[in-house]
């Protein structure tokens, strides 16, 4: 089976060590990679209350990191030859995914394998790789 | 790490009209821009590290915004420069929509870290729509610096 579009989700839980994997996986398979950096405003809110920061601050904090593992994953990826499309958006996950999936003929799904994940194995509508 | 955008922009790095119409006509014509002013040494070099990415991305992020990009000893330090397109260029955004305001980012190859935080950076300060909107409507290259500098965090 070939996968022409991947599509990586990102969120604010996701740490550095997927960009390389996420990488090579679509070196191997001559894919493109599309890189999502999915900012959740409910968890963003309870991030605050739990840390006594204002919402904002948060939100800032998180769309910085949001952008930086965006670029540092398509650096890797230019270094690699693979095309990439990067996006950062907002709103609740499952919906985000399907948007994305819809709007850009997504093949195959890539998200970090984390217990936090099973509703996106559990609800995709096409394969998902847990890296 | 500390880091503001203001500190890497100069007035001389700043187009208020382009007159490309089309992206690689437009990186030229700005990177022509830098040479003239002595803000980049190699332009040929630089020209092509910046082609070489726009062939493997988009670097148009939506909303009107462009930021081509790339790491290269053409330039000694992280330097920005911006342009304006009253008519937008297409720069293959990820929303379909031209861009009107592009900002060109490079550093050269071992700051990688200064590098992707301006990157975050900028691309955080351009999704607001009040950003936006004030540089679009900014008249003189000293406004676009006071627009950032006032802007960012």
């Amino acid at each position: 089976m070939k996968f022409e579009r991947v599509l990586l989700v990102l969120t604010d839980e996701t740490d550095q060590s997927i960009l390389s994997d996420s990488v090579q996986v679509c070196k191997n398979a001559g894919s493109k990679l599309f890189a999502l950096f999915i900012i959740e405003p409910n968890r963003i809110a309870r991030l605050a209350s739990l840390t006594h920061q204002k919402v904002n601050i948060v939100h800032s904090k998180t769309e910085e990191e949001g952008w930086k593992l965006l670029y540092l994953l398509e650096d890797e990826a230019v270094e690699n030859g693979v095309w990439t499309s990067l996006h950062l958006d907002e709103g609740n996950v499952l919906h985000r995914i399907s948007h994305y999936i819809e709007s850009y003929g997504i093949d195959v799904l890539m998200v970090k394998r984390k217990d936090e994940c099973k509703k996106i194995f559990v609800s995709s509508s096409i394969p998902v790789i847990g890296l | 790490m500390q880091l503001k955008i203001s500190d890497y922009l100069k007035p001389e790095a700043i187009i208020m009209e382009i007159k490309a119409k089309e992206k690689l006509a437009a990186i030229n014509e700005l990177v022509a821009h830098m040479v003239e002013n002595k803000l980049v040494s190699n332009g040929d070099e630089f020209i092509k590290a910046l082609a070489k990415r726009e062939n493997l991305e988009s670097t148009g992020i939506g909303d009107g915004i462009a930021i081509p990009h790339a790491r290269t000893n053409a330039v000694k330090d992280l330097i920005l420069a911006f342009a304006r397109s009253p008519k937008g260029i297409d720069f293959s955004s990820v929303d379909g929509k031209p861009s009107h305001i592009i900002f060109l980012i490079a550093s050269p190859e071992g700051k990688k870290s200064e590098y992707i935080l301006a990157l975050a950076k900028l691309s955080r300060l351009l999704r607001k729509h009040a950003v936006r909107e004030l540089l679009r409507n900014a008249k003189e290259p000293e406004e676009i610096m006071d627009i950032i500098k006032k802007n960012e965090e």
